[in-house]
C-alpha cells in the first residue's frame, strides 16, 4: 500500500518532486504535480443521474466531456457550498481525464521524497487509508499526500463501466 | 465449391461477418463457462452460430453447415435447460468452433487456391466422432444426425504441416480485414464538392476576421451587427453543407445489402418447392456504412422468415385463388433523415390466436398477461427469444433465434420495428433507422430544470396532456392513445431529478419506440429540435442506465442523450 514511499525513500534522499496541494475540509493534502492537467473554476456542471452520490456530474472541458467528482463526498465529509475559492483539479486518471472538487488550491510545494513518512494509522478522521500515499511533515504544517488513482478501486470501475476488470 | 467464387462480393461479406462473430464468440464461451446461468450470453452465443450457419447454408458450404449445425444442436439444449454446461462439453464446443474458423480459413484460402480441403473433411470426421461420442448419453436425436452425415464425407489423411499452416495464417487474415475496414472508397466528385466547401469556409473565415478588426479599430460600427448575422447565417448554411458533405462520405447505398438476397431468395425457394418472386425497390438509397453493416442479419432473417412462415405452398396458394407465384416486395426509402425499409409478402399473414397458443405453450408468457394483449402486442410475442410456431427445427427456421437477432440488432441501431398483417392478405414488417450514428437529430426536452436529449429516430409522437387523465393499471401509468394502451415511464422519476412543488397543469408525453416496443416518456417541456455531435462519457461513466452518451450544446453545457432501448430495459426491470 506504501509502495510508491518506500519506493521513494529507497531512493537517495536528494529526489525533489513537486506537489499540488488542496485544502479539503482545513486539512491540507498533495497529489503529485504531474498528474495534474489544469485547476479550473466550477462551471456549469450537468448532473448524469443512476450514478454513486459522488458523481458530481460531467462538464464541458473545451469539447471534451468528463467526469466530475466531489472529493468530499466521496471520503464522506460534510458536504458544502461552493464558493469563489472552490477549484476542480483535472487530472489525468490513467489516460482519462478527471475533474476532482477541492475546497481550494494552496500552492504548489518542493519537497525531497526523504521528507514523505509512511501514513500513520489514523491520520485523517475520514479519509481511507488506502488512498494515503504518506504523509510530510513540516514544522509549520501536515500534508497528506493522495493516490487519486486508488480511488477507482477495481469494483468501482466494474460499477461505472459494467465491465469486468480484465476485459 | 467453384460456383462459389462467381461472387466474390457476397463471400468476403460473409468471411468478413463470419470472422468477427467468431472472435467474439470464443470470448463469449470463456465467459459463459464463468457464468453459465447467463442467458442473454447463451443467446448471444447461439445467435453468433445460428447467423453463420445461416450465411453458410445459402453459400453452400456444407462442412461448415453441417459443424454448425450441429453446434447449434448442442446450444439449443443448453438454452432450454436440457444440458448442463460441464468443461467437457465446453471442451466440445469450443473445439468446434475452432474448427469452424479453420473451415472459413480455407475458404478464404479457397480463393487464392493455395489450400487443399482434405484435410478439414478428416479432422471434421474426427470432431464429429468425438461429439457424438459425448452426445449419446445426452441426446439420442443428435446422435443418430452425426452418423447420418458421416459417410458422406471422404476420409483423406490430413498432412500435419496443412493444419499448423492454416491455423497460423489466422492472425495474418484478420489483421487484413482489419485494414478493409478502416480504408473507404470514395467518388471523387464528392472529394471536389467536399474541397469546395472548405474554400467557401476559409472565405468566411477571413470575412470574421476582417469583421473583427473592424470592430476593435471601431470602423464601420454602425452595420456591425448587421454584418455580424449575415455572416453567422453564411457560416451557418457552409458548415450544415460541409456536415452534409462529410457524412455523404460514410453512406453506401443500401444495394449492397440487397444485392445479396435474390440468391438467398432462388436457393431457399428451391428448397422450401415454393414459387417466390423477389422484388427489390429503392437500392439507390443511400445509408450510414455503420448502420448498412447491422441491417444485413436483421434482413435475410425477415426474408426467411416470409418465405417459410409468410407464403403458402402453391397447392394452398391456388387453393385460395391467388396467383401461384408469391411475392415478396423489398423496398428502401428516405423519409427525412430516417430510412424506412419494408419486406412485405402475399402470403397467409400472421395468425394472432396460434401465436398467443404457441407462447402459452412455451411458457414465454401467462394467460392473464396474454388477455389484456392486442393484436398488434400479439404480434410483437413473436420477437420473443425462443419463440417459434415450427415444430421441427430445420435449416432454416424453427428455433426462435431470428426475430430475436432482428430485436437485438434493430434496437443495437435505435431502430423501430412495426408489423403489419392481414389473414390471408400477407405481413408487412417495416424498419426505419437513422441515417447515421454519429450525428444525430435529437428532440430537447426539459425535465425540471434539467436538458435532456432524445435521439429524434425513435420519437414517434408528442403529446401535450394534463396529468389527470393518466390512468394507472396494475400500478403502473398509462395513458390511452387512440385505440391502444401506452405505458408511461417518468423521467423526472427514472432520472431522480428534483421536482419543484409547484405543479405545471400540462405537460408533455414524448411516445418512443424502441424495436417493437413502444412507450411514453414524460417530460416537463419540450425544447425544441437539435442536430447533436454524440460525444461518449468517457470509460467511468460508460454505463450508466438508459443514457447513450452526451452532446454540447450551443451554450456549452452539456446534455445527456437518452438511450430509449435501455431505457426500456430499465423500465422493465422496475
Amino acid at each position: 500500500m506504501d509502495a510508491a514511499a518506500i519506493n521513494l525513500n529507497e531512493h537517495s534522499t536528494e529526489e525533489r518532486m513537486q506537489l499540488v496541494s488542496f485544502i479539503l475540509d482545513k486539512e491540507e493534502y498533495g497529489v503529485e504535480v504531474l498528474k495534474v492537467r489544469e485547476i479550473i473554476r466550477m462551471p456549469n456542471i450537468t448532473r448524469v443521474p443512476n450514478t454513486p452520490p459522488y458523481v458530481e456530474g460531467v462538464i464541458n472541458l473545451r469539447g471534451k466531456v468528463i467526469p466530475i467528482i466531489s472529493l468530499r463526498k466521496r471520503f464522506n465529509l460534510d458536504s458544502a457550498e461552493s464558493d469563489g475559492r472552490t477549484r476542480i483539479m483535472v487530472m489525468d486518471m490513467t489516460n482519462e481525464l478527471t475533474g476532482f472538487i477541492v475546497d481550494s488550491v494552496a500552492e504548489v510545494i518542493r519537497i525531497t521524497s526523504g521528507e514523505i513518512q509512511p501514513a500513520p494509522p489514523v491520520v485523517s478522521g475520514s479519509v481511507d487509508q488506502e488512498y494515503l500515499s504518506g504523509v510530510v511533515n513540516r514544522e509549520d504544517r501536515l500534508l497528506v499526500l493522495l493516490d487519486l488513482e486508488r480511488l477507482f478501486s477495481q469494483e468501482e470501475q466494474q460499477l461505472f463501466t459494467g465491465k469486468t476488470a480484465s476485459a | 465449391m467453384s460456383s462459389l467464387c462467381e461472387d466474390q462480393e457476397l463471400l468476403d461479406g460473409f468471411l468478413t461477418e463470419a470472422t468477427e462473430l467468431l472472435e467474439k464468440i470464443d470470448d463469449d464461451l470463456i465467459t459463459l463457462e464463468q457464468s453459465p446461468c447467463d442467458m442473454e450470453l447463451l443467446n448471444r452465443i447461439f445467435r453468433s452460430i445460428h447467423t453463420v450457419k445461416g450465411a453458410a447454408s445459402f453459400l453452400e458450404f456444407e462442412l461448415l453447415v453441417k459443424v454448425t449445425h450441429r453446434t447449434e444442436d448442442v446450444l439449443n439444449k443448453l438454452r432450454r435447460g436440457e444440458m448442463v454446461l460441464n468443461p467437457g462439453l465446453m471442451d466440445v464446443i469450443l473445439e468446434a468452433v475452432d474448427l469452424v474458423k479453420v473451415l472459413i480459413n480455407d475458404i478464404k484460402g479457397d480463393e487464392i487456391k493455395e489450400r487443399p480441403i482434405d484435410g478439414i473433411i478428416e479432422r471434421l470426421i474426427a470432431m464429429q466422432t468425438e461429439e457424438s461420442g459425448n452426445a449419446t448419453e445426452i441426446s439420442a436425436v443428435t446422435t443418430v444426425i452425426v452418423t447420418e452425415t458421416t459417410p458422406l464425407a471422404t476420409p483423406a489423411p490430413a498432412p500435419g504441416d496443412d493444419q499448423t499452416a492454416s491455423r497460423n495464417s489466422a492472425p495474418r487474415t484478420s489483421g487484413e480485414e482489419l485494414t478493409d475496414k478502416s480504408t473507404v472508397r470514395i467518388d471523387v466528385k464528392r472529394v471536389d464538392d467536399l474541397m469546395n466547401q472548405v474554400g467557401e469556409l476559409v472565405l468566411e473565415r477571413n470575412r470574421m476576421i476582417q469583421l473583427t478588426s473592424d470592430y476593435q479599430n471601431e470602423t464601420n460600427l454602425a452595420f456591425f451587427g448587421e454584418e455580424l448575422a449575415k455572416l453567422s447565417k453564411r457560416m451557418n448554411f457552409v458548415t450544415s453543407e460541409l456536415q452534409m458533405q462529410v457524412l455523404k462520405m460514410r453512406l453506401i447505398p443500401v444495394g449492397n445489402v440487397f444485392k445479396k438476397f435474390p440468391r438467398i431468395v432462388r436457393n431457399l425457394a428451391r428448397d422450401l418447392g415454393k414459387q417466390v418472386d423477389l422484388q427489390v425497390f429503392g437500392e439507390e438509397t443511400e445509408l450510414d456504412r455503420s448502420v448498412v453493416d447491422e441491417i444485413s442479419d436483421p434482413l435475410i432473417h425477415l426474408i426467411r422468415n416470409a418465405m417459410d412462415h409468410g407464403l403458402e405452398t402453391t397447392e394452398e396458394r391456388v387453393a385460395a385463388g391467388k396467383p401461384a407465384t408469391g411475392v415478396i416486395m423489398l423496398a428502401a426509402r428516405h423519409e427525412g433523415n430516417r430510412i424506412i425499409i419494408s419486406i412485405r409478402d402475399d402470403g397467409r399473414g400472421i395468425d394472432s390466436d396460434r401465436v398467443a397458443a404457441k407462447a402459452l405453450e412455451k411458457g414465454l408468457l401467462t394467460q392473464e398477461q396474454l388477455s389484456g394483449m392486442s393484436r398488434r402486442e400479439i404480434f410483437d410475442l413473436i420477437f420473443l427469444p425462443g419463440f417459434s410456431t415450427k415444430e421441427q427445427a430445420s435449416d432454416l427456421s424453427g428455433r426462435g433465434v431470428g426475430m430475436d437477432v432482428v430485436r437485438t440488432n434493430i434496437q443495437k441501431l435505435n431502430g423501430i420495428i412495426d408489423i403489419k398483417s392481414v389473414p390471408g392478405e400477407g405481413s408487412e414488417f417495416t424498419l426505419t433507422l437513422p441515417l447515421t450514428l454519429a450525428i444525430i437529430q435529437s428532440l430537447l426536452v426539459a425535465v425540471e430544470k434539467e436538458t435532456y436529449s432524445i435521439p429524434l429516430s425513435s420519437v414517434l409522437e408528442t403529446l401535450r396532456v394534463k396529468e389527470e387523465n393518466f390512468h394507472t393499471i396494475g400500478g403502473r401509468k398509462v395513458l390511452k392513445l387512440r385505440d391502444s394502451v401506452l405505458p408511461l415511464l417518468g423521467l423526472a422519476a427514472v432520472f431522480d431529478v428534483r421536482t419543484e412543488k409547484k405543479r405545471a397543469s400540462y405537460c408533455y408525453v414524448v411516445v418512443v419506440g424502441v424495436a417493437e416496443k413502444r412507450i411514453g416518456l414524460v417530460v416537463s417541456r419540450l425544447l425544441g429540435q437539435q442536430e447533436v455531435a454524440i460525444k461518449s462519457l468517457g470509460n467511468y461513466l460508460g454505463n450508466v442506465p438508459g443514457i447513450a452518451g452526451s452532446t454540447i450544446m450551443g451554450d456549452g453545457r452539456v446534455a445527456l442523450i437518452i438511450d430509449p432501448s435501455k431505457l426500456i430495459d430499465l423500465d422493465m426491470n422496475i
